[in-house]
């Protein structure tokens, strides 16, 4: 469970990057975090996992107060939550096997990782983990081999292979085409349908987030400005939480019906990961 | 036809604009008066004018008298000492470029956060690239003694300071998103750096190393000339004697050498990166 | 936990086989040069235990009363290496055009220019220097000509370069609005490149600052002079007081020719 309490966050050159959050949210949720750039999403994600420190407030996660931890507590903290980027965050030079084994790092004494040596149980777990995003073909591959929509499905075999029991995701399909968009988000849904990892994704497209979400959480300007089950949530609430009436770029499009027409999808679909 | 048609008006266009602003000619004037200046300067108390440059010049005709012919006969022990200059080299890239890991990781910004040990590292490291590599030899020689080790110890010095600035650059322009990657799923800095830093810059840090081999062969050449062993040793015990010939000699080995080992390293870097 | 082990990565025999003979080409080097590399570590550890004291503190302690006369030489050293770089920087420009691939036309040219530009920077500058003190004997001349044929080299091969780079459109066109090759050279193709050039000369000089500081050790003028003479007296302080000369006047020089460089392109 995360709880947010009456967390702010100033950045050193006076922006407020969040105001008086308050939100808790439950395990085995799948969240999905609305908002324009510059909304405050980012910041509230990445004060999961304090890659960004709130400057007050409490941030409870497992029943304890995150914002104190240091060194080695807060990367035990990091072990059991997964990040996925939006721009994959993959060593480009390096094989696919490598950086999805690059999940159990957080799990792997320093020595033993430097030169390699990794178990045969890490191993299998790293290849199961690619099996379950339909890419294990790709195992020795180089990462810059890839296309954007492999790439990210990579990132999110390293994930898998750290054995989070948090994932969070940020704008995880923002440099991706609609149908691959799809493809990754449905991923993510399943992992949480399957694992029962509690999933933060943040996204400004509307029918993306009404489409995933089990609950939509909106922001603006820092400040948390609605909250609510994704069955509640129309147009109207968006062009609220935006401030402005909504446009066409606030859409992704390309959902399912398309998918089967784009010839980037099919490929990449090919595995079938339904 | 077309195409040909638009092309002088595209070159105008660009042009044009430059073709006399009285500014820029003032400019280029002044530059050029201070040029003659401090070539005035220069030229008196290097004693160096048009007439002694024309003089030298002609005299540069008895240079092949002094020099030629070649000493063959020195060629054996050269080769000796020369084998020794590259060994001496070699030694010193490889200890610089051990040390220079740590260094260069230290010396940049975006893996050191503490920046007073990033400004101590940078600072020592700029005053090591502005000592000559012969003065360091002289250095080095007077504390260990006439002999190789000196030597080897002023080529690491040498070196570890250009390498430094070069490799702690490359870390600098690596794509820092895998590290945070790393860093988000709980791994500690060497695991980070090992995994997310090492494999972007191993191509460049080869390249450089191969790179700074080149320098040090050729420095190591040169520091022999104070007393720290190899064929730079050599040549200046003939040049003491104003033995021309085996000075020529000897040159012309080091040339030989020096071509082809960076000729080889090119081919090996090119391949690299 | 019954899971999968990944298929194992699959190796080609050649690359293997290349693998294996660069470890050993490696490998072989090392023990070739640890073998015979002859340093009697005894009377090195000896040495260095009784010149420590002699050495190290009276480097740091710089004599000053010598600072004028220093300073004095390292004048002499800018002037040098000054007079060397801006003939190199001349003598340079011919044979950039020639190196240069689109200028001459010419295989055979530009082969010939990069043959001698990379000929000339195999000499390290103070062999130069020894060269021309056979010809002119050892004054400062000499560590000016060691100067001006050694940035020769790289500065030709530097403006081959930009040269390279140019665009060529422009010329093209001036070709073809019927301008000789001199008005194409002077309208067309040196406005393309003055930036590039000057910058390169003034790096260079810096550079040449650096070089024309040893220069006198074997000779050819310049406070490398001073240096071959502390050597000799093994006067520490002296050197300290060279060395700390040479330390700020370099820094200085690289400052500055940094500055200007980033402000003419």
């Amino acid at each position: 469970m995360i709880e947010f309490k009456d967390v702010s966050l100033v950045y050193p050159n006076g922006t407020q990057g969040l105001k008086d959050v308050n939100i808790t949210i439950e395990d085995g949720e799948f969240v999905v975090i609305v908002g324009l750039s510059g909304a405050g999403k980012s910041t509230l994600i990445r004060s999961i996992n304090r890659l960004v420190s709130p400057t007050s407030g409490e941030l409870i996660v497992d029943n304890d107060n995150i914002l104190k931890y240091r060194g080695r507590k807060l990367r035990k903290l990091r072990t059991k939550i997964g990040m996925i980027f939006q721009n994959y965050n993959l060593v480009r030079r390096s094989s696919v096997f490598k950086n999805v084994l690059a999940g159990r790092l957080g799990h792997t004494g320093t020595l033993r990782s430097v030169f390699n040596f990794f178990s045969k149980d890490d191993k299998a777990l790293a290849y199961e983990s690619l099996k379950r995003v339909n890419i294990e073909d790709k195992l020795y591959s180089r990462a810059d081999e890839l296309s954007g929509g492999q790439q990210q499905r990579v990132s999110i075999a390293r994930v898998l292979t750290q054995k989070p029991k948090y994932i969070l995701a940020d704008e995880p399909v923002a440099s991706l085409d609609p149908p691959t968009s799809h493809q990754v988000m449905k991923y993510l849904k399943k992992i949480n349908q399957e694992d029962g990892i509690t999933t933060i994704v943040n996204l400004h497209f509307i029918d993306m987030a009404m489409e995933y979400a089990d609950r939509i959480i909106g922001m603006r300007a820092g400040e948390v400005v609605f909250d609510g089950p994704a069955s509640e949530v129309t147009e109207k609430t968006f062009e609220e939480i935006y401030g402005r009436s909504i446009r066409d770029e606030d859409f992704v499009g390309g959902a399912e019906e398309d998918q089967d027409d784009s010839v980037k999808g099919a490929e990449e679909d090919g595995e079938g990961n339904e | 036809m077309v195409k040909e048609m638009n092309k002088p008006s595209l070159a105008e266009d660009k042009y044009a604009p430059m073709l006399s602003p009285w500014r820029v000619k003032s400019k280029i004037a002044i530059i050029f008066f201070i040029v003659l200046f401090f070539l005035f300067f220069s030229s008196t108390r290097t004693g160096v004018d048009f007439g002694t440059l024309l003089s030298g010049l002609s005299n540069m005709g008895q240079i092949t008298d002094k020099l030629l012919p070649p000493n063959w006969g020195i060629v054996g022990p050269a080769m000796e000492r020369l084998i020794e200059t590259i060994h001496m080299a070699i030694i010193a890239t490889t200890f610089a470029v051990l040390v220079v890991i740590p260094v260069s990781l230290l010396a940049a910004q975006n893996i050191n956060s503490n920046k007073i040990v990033y400004n101590i590292t940078r600072f020592i490291m700029n005053i090591l690239r502005t000592i000559p590599d012969i003065v360091l030899a002289v250095i080095f020689v007077g504390l260990f003694g006439i002999g190789v080790f000196g030597g080897i110890v002023a080529l690491f010095v040498f070196s570890l300071g250009i390498l430094a600035k070069l490799i702690s650059e490359t870390i600098e322009s690596i794509d820092m998103e895998p590290v945070e990657a790393m860093r988000a799923s709980g791994a500690s800095t060497i695991q980070a750096i090992a995994f997310a830093v090492v494999p972007q810059v191993l191509p460049q840090f080869s390249s450089f190393s191969l790179y700074v081999f080149e320098i040090n062969v050729r420095a190591s050449v040169v520091i022999g000339l104070v007393g720290a062993g190899g064929i730079g040793n050599l040549m200046m015990t003939r040049f003491g004697f104003n033995d021309y010939n085996s000075v020529f000699t000897i040159i012309i080995i080091i040339f030989v050498v020096v071509v082809l080992i960076e000729y080889i390293s090119g081919k090996i870097r090119e391949a690299i990166v | 936990m019954s899971m999968e082990l990944p298929p194992k990565k699959p190796r080609s025999t050649k690359k293997l086989v290349r693998n294996v003979a660069i470890i050993l080409a490696v490998a072989a080097l090392y023990v070739w040069t640890f073998a015979s590399i002859q340093i009697d570590f005894a009377r090195v550890i000896e040495r260095a235990q009784s010149n420590f004291d002699r050495v190290i503190p009276k480097l740091f302690s710089p004599n000053w009363d010598r600072a004028g006369e220093v300073i004095d030489m390292m004048i002499e050293t800018i002037f040098i290496a000054y007079v060397g770089s801006l003939a190199a920087a001349i003598i340079a420009v011919p044979l950039g055009f020639l190196a240069a691939k689109n200028m001459t036309g010419s295989r055979i040219f530009s082969t010939l220019g990069v043959w001698i530009l990379s000929a000339v920077r195999a000499f390290p500058e103070i062999i130069l220097a020894i060269l021309f003190i056979v010809a002119v004997g050892p004054t400062p001349f000499a560590g000016i000509l060691a100067i001006a044929i050694g940035s020769t080299g790289m500065l030709g091969k530097l403006y081959a370069e930009s040269l390279e780079a140019i665009d060529m459109n422009v010329v093209e066109a001036m070709q073809a609005n019927g301008a000789n090759r001199i008005q194409v050279m002077f309208h067309g193709i040196i406005p393309q490149v003055i930036p590039e050039f000057l910058s390169y000369a003034i790096y260079r000089f810096e550079i040449d600052v650096r070089a024309s500081t040893v220069l006198g050790y074997v000779g050819a003028g310049g406070i490398g002079t001073m240096i071959f003479f502390a050597q000799s007296s093994r006067n520490w302080s002296d050197m300290g007081m060279i060395l700390l000369v040479i330390i700020i006047v370099v820094t200085i020089f690289d400052y500055a020719s940094s500055y200007i460089r980033r402000r003419i392109i």
